[in-house]
């Protein structure tokens, strides 16, 4: 065996990030010879809310072997299609942002250079119309997508989750501890370090108990007790790219039916997301704080909250930015303690999964070899800094200037990949996804054409055929995929068939 | 939206490999009102000679419609699973570069790990033999994968050996049966817009004028249009890879063509041997700073494995790549974009690579700037990868017998490759960047083959229990040689799908 190998793993802090941790890392680890521990305090609150994904969790469950419908079913879960942009692109406006892609490539080009030369010779059937996602979350459908046809419209349904973030919590703890991950309830009170090295050998805790560990993940959210505290890593602030330093969140009762994507609504200085769950609806409002105050914010919100609210609203403080190193000597941190973003298009959970794929590829022994840990930095800043540059894009991208803070934003100067990116899809309509990064063409297509940039032009290859046969191509692809949407069921009545929740049976909802 | 100005004439400057592959691309995809000129001199001659290549060009290929069968019948070319590596590591040694995978991974953690668990409990069997192609290639054999998943056949990768100017001639007939047209002559004086700087025309020997809105530059080394006439200039990596020369010369083929490349390094370069189905290519590579060009050639007659076809073909060239492949109107493909040397028979990809960027970006009249620095980003990044996965070759070698090799040892490499090789040699980690073309397996089997490789494997390799390690090991292995044994004969399968059509030259082509 080997002497260097590591025995003793610390968790520091529960959440989302913290139990997702645990259970990933009981699930590939031995835990008869590796033991994982996980220390967090009841005292300290979560920040999870409700919480929408996107599609790569289906990986991470089937990875850890669980099964879907009891997963929804106790995390009171809804499916998710996609995310609507409300007044972004300009007030009034609404766009989809789908998983996905928008139907096939025809020969050999992406959809949509055939769609923007027609529509230069006075083709009006929209983009969304091509896309499965978008046609069923408008037409309130669901189903998983069928897996014995490969060929069939409806095995290429991309979907992922909205879930009550404490539920989810819980369900990992569950299975965390039955594979022997072990949990100590304490606040950490110190930390001591080896005085050569500076790595962290033990936490002591208010009890007095003292947890030693070998490798630490530090998942105490926004302070990154260890990582910061600790270890004084720093943090890169992005707040001149992304202003919003503030969110008030708020539970409401359910109205209507669920439907099977995220809600974004552009206010006068912030969004508002709206994420329905089977028994509820999870609300909150991002806001940048030098244009508008808590209470107004808190006011918007009600205002624009479709049920009666559940709970007082809950105000948090972020610093938009990330850990200038996610692991630095032995501790590695997950989840808010490696950085934050606005959850605008979903990303919270998967920057924690994508964090444990990258651990575990480069997972240490004692010697914590340097290249490795610096490679895990690299492909961390990287994949942070796309989504960053996706994130501005949509503040950044509007005809919106009708308060000042959508002023401000027309003020903000995008970082260079993103100005090279605009001006690559302006020329031709060209959009390419840069490996490793997690958002794909059709992301970028979706919510550059759903804000409204308008090419000049289209791949001079598409030229190649003929209008109006391509016409006829077009025509019958968004055609197929309307008649795949009416044949799916609805949303609920989906989930009420496989994957209903105990607490909306119990509201006979 | 008003109509973009499309580009509806093209001249490419030069045959060979490049010109004819581009001309058989962009007629297979642009529209077909484009009107498509290659301009080429008889009097000039290629470079190409015997040429290996890699797995993606069946990419190319199929998007060309083009059936392997009757393309390795007409081209006189032979399957090719692998490059053997001769004197690399250490006098006297060998070992296997294969195409495609070894092993297959186990829980999500990839398959050297457990084979170094296995290693370092005392269990013998070497990397090679969890690799199909290697022991196919080994005992002269050859299969097809159907593309079945499931198929025993699955993780083969083949590419192909093939008489360069028969691909040339062969690609001819599709490039002109679908329009492009050919005209033979030698440029003499290239005109330019006076405000953009944009060629505007290329004149010909016997006074023709050729215009064209976009030029393709694959007229070889000396970069006609993109370097005589636009000066995009030259990076030159010669500190890294000091190799200069080449002197070529084919031989009779003495036995059964083998199904893999073979590279044999020398005191200051490297002979290649390359089977074709009728005679085999050979050259050698070397430092003239080293190597006069009598030694080098008294060194390949040596080496040469039949009685010599033709007189030495000597070459002159400078690793590194242009500053710009895509400047104003004109892009570089072929040699006129960038040089590396053969030794990972990576020259047709590149050609490939522009080719594929260049439609991915082809331009309107406009030649709007983000798409030509996206494609001058892309290609220098696919040079820069391949450069730095050559470079390993040499400073990853023990040999130290001459004063060529006691330079390579004291070479600097670039970061990017340290930080590589460091990951590597480190805990076995590989991390692909993007537009890579070489991954994990391949510098795994170069790095091991040549007495270097990991120190330590990954801690997850420890978290299957040793009996399940041993059984999926044990398991492979048996599969590959049960696998290998069902196969024909490479000379079987070549003989019975692909035997080589009366020899043509490109001169007798419609």
């Amino acid at each position: 065996m080997n002497e260097h190998e590591i025995r003793q793993i610390v968790i520091l802090g529960g959440g989302t990030a913290g139990w997702m941790a645990a259970a990933t890392l009981a699930n590939v680890l031995d835990a008869k010879r590796i033991s994982i521990t996980l220390v967090e305090s009841d005292a300290i609150g979560t920040v999870g809310v409700g919480e929408a994904t996107i599609p790569p969790i289906l990986l991470l469950n089937r990875m850890l072997g669980i099964d879907e419908n009891d997963f929804v079913a106790k995390t009171d879960a809804t499916f998710k299609l996609g995310i609507e942009f409300v007044n972004w692109g300009g007030l009034g406006e609404a766009y989809l942002h789908p998983f996905g892609s928008y139907a096939v490539d025809i020969e050999t080009l992406p959809l949509h250079h055939h769609w923007l030369r027609q529509r230069a010779y006075g083709y009006s059937v929209p983009l969304s119309k091509f896309s499965l996602m978008s046609q069923a979350a408008y037409g309130n459908r669901f189903m998983a997508p069928v897996t014995d046809n490969p060929r069939s419209v409806l095995a290429s349904i991309a979907y992922a989750y909205h879930f009550d973030a404490g539920l989810v919590a819980r369900y990992w703890r569950e299975y965390a501890e039955a594979r022997g991950v072990k949990r100590i309830e304490g606040k950490v009170l110190a930390v001591d370090q080896d005085s050569e090295t500076g790595h962290v050998n033990t936490v002591t805790l208010e009890s007095g108990e003292e947890v030693a560990g070998e490798f630490f993940i530090d998942c105490s959210g926004f302070r990154g007790v260890l990582i910061e505290g600790t270890l004084e890593t720093g943090y890169a602030d992005w707040r001149e790219w992304l202003p919003c330093d503030r969110a008030v969140a708020q539970q409401s009762t359910k109205v209507g039916p669920a439907v099977p994507y995220t809600r974004s609504i552009a206010h006068g200085a912030g969004w508002q997301w709206r994420i329905p769950l089977q028994s509820r609806m999870g609300n909150g409002h991002v806001y940048c704080s030098e244009f508008v105050s808590d209470d107004e914010a808190a006011s918007i919100l009600a205002d624009n909250m479709e049920g009666e609210a559940l709970a007082d609203p809950r105000i948090l403080h972020f610093t938009t930015g990330r850990r200038r190193k996610a692991w630095n000597k032995n501790v590695l941190a997950l989840g808010l303690s490696a950085g934050f973003l606005e959850p605008l298009e979903s990303t919270a959970i998967n920057f924690i999964q994508s964090g444990l794929a990258r651990l575990l590829a480069l997972f240490p022994d004692k010697r914590f070899n340097e290249a490795d840990i610096e490679d895990y930095n690299e492909r961390t800043a990287f994949e942070w800094e796309k989504v960053r540059d996706f994130l501005v894009l949509h503040y950044t991208a509007t005809r919106r200037n009708d308060t000042p803070f959508w002023q401000y934003c027309q003020s903000i100067q995008r970082p260079d990949g993103l100005e090279r990116r605009l001006a690559q899809y302006r020329g031709n309509g060209r959009v390419f996804r840069e490996k490793g990064e997690l958002f794909t063409e059709e992301a970028w297509l979706a919510v550059m054409n759903g804000q409204g940039i308008e090419p000049e032009g289209w791949d001079p290859i598409a030229d190649r055929f003929d209008l109006q046969e391509m016409r006829r191509r077009l025509d019958s692809v968004h055609d197929l995929i309307g008649r795949a949407v009416e044949s799916m069921p609805g949303h609920e009545s989906y989930i009420a068939q496989h994957c209903k929740s105990p607490n909306a049976i119990l509201q006979g909802a | 939206m008003s109509a973009p100005e499309r580009i509806s004439s093209i001249v490419i400057v030069g045959g060979g490999s490049a010109g004819w592959m581009t001309a058989a691309a962009l007629s297979r995809f642009l529209p077909t009102h484009v009107a498509i000129t290659l301009v080429e001199s008889d009097a000039i001659g290629t470079v190409g000679v015997g040429e290996a290549t890699i797995p993606n060009i069946a990419t190319f290929n199929a998007m060309l419609g083009i059936d392997e069968d009757e393309f390795l019948s007409a081209t006189g070319g032979t399957f090719k699973l692998g490059i053997e590596f001769r004197d690399w590591g250490r006098l006297g040694e060998r070992y296997m570069h294969p195409f495609g995978q070894f092993g297959y991974d186990l829980a999500g953690t990839d398959f050297h790990h457990f084979w170094m668990r296995q290693r370092a409990e005392g269990v013998p069997h070497e990397l090679a033999e969890y690799s199909l192609n290697t022991k196919a290639a080994y005992a002269d054999k050859f299969a097809r994968s159907d593309g079945d998943p499931r198929s025993p056949l699955a993780p083969m990768r083949h590419a192909y050996h093939f008489d360069a100017s028969l691909y040339a001639a062969f690609l001819r007939r599709h490039a002109e049966g679908r329009g492009v047209s050919r005209i033979e002559g030698r440029v003499v004086d290239v005109e330019k817009k006076g405000e953009s700087g944009h060629v505007q025309s290329v004149l010909l020997e016997s006074g023709q004028k050729l215009s064209g809105e976009l030029f393709v530059d694959c007229s070889g080394f000396r970069g006609v249009l993109i370097e005589q006439s636009l000066e995009s200039g030259f990076e030159s990596w010669r500190k890294w890879l000091p190799m200069d020369r080449a002197v070529a010369m084919p031989c009779e083929a003495v036995e059964p063509p083998r199904p893999y490349t073979i590279s044999a390094a020398q005191r200051a370069g490297w002979i290649w041997h390359i089977p074709l189905q009728h005679r085999v290519g050979n050259g050698h590579v070397y430092c003239s700073e080293h190597c006069n060009s009598d030694e080098a050639l008294a060194a390949l007659e040596q080496a040469l494995p039949g009685e010599p076809l033709a007189g030495p073909n000597h070459l002159h060239f400078e690793a590194g790549c242009r500053h710009e492949y895509w400047k104003g109107n004109c892009v570089a493909i072929g040699l006129s974009a960038g040089f590396i040397e053969p030794l990972e028979s990576t020259s047709i990809h590149l050609i490939q690579t522009g080719i594929a960027k260049l439609l991915a970006l082809f331009p309107d009249r406009s030649f709007h700037a983000p798409d030509r620095d996206e494609f001058n980003r892309l290609l220098r990044v696919s040079f820069e990868h391949i450069r730095d996965f050559i470079i390993m070759h040499y400073i990853a070698s023990a040999r130290d017998d001459s004063p060529f090799w006691q330079q390579m040892r004291q070479t600097e490499p670039p970061q990017s490759l340290s930080e590589k090789i460091a990951l590597l040699e480190g805990y076995g980690r590989f991390s692909r960047n993007d537009e890579e073309l070489f991954t994990l397996p391949n510098w795994l089997a170069v790095l091991h083959g040549q007495g270097r490789g990991p120190r330590f494997y990954s801690p997850m390799a420890d978290a299957i229990p040793q009996a399940n390690v041993t059984q999926g090991l044990d398991n492979m292995r048996a599969h590959i040689a049960k696998t290998v044994r069902a196969m024909p004969s490479h000379q079987d399968f070549l003989e019975r799908f692909c035997k080589a059509a009366p020899a043509r030259s490109a001169g007798t082509v419609q």
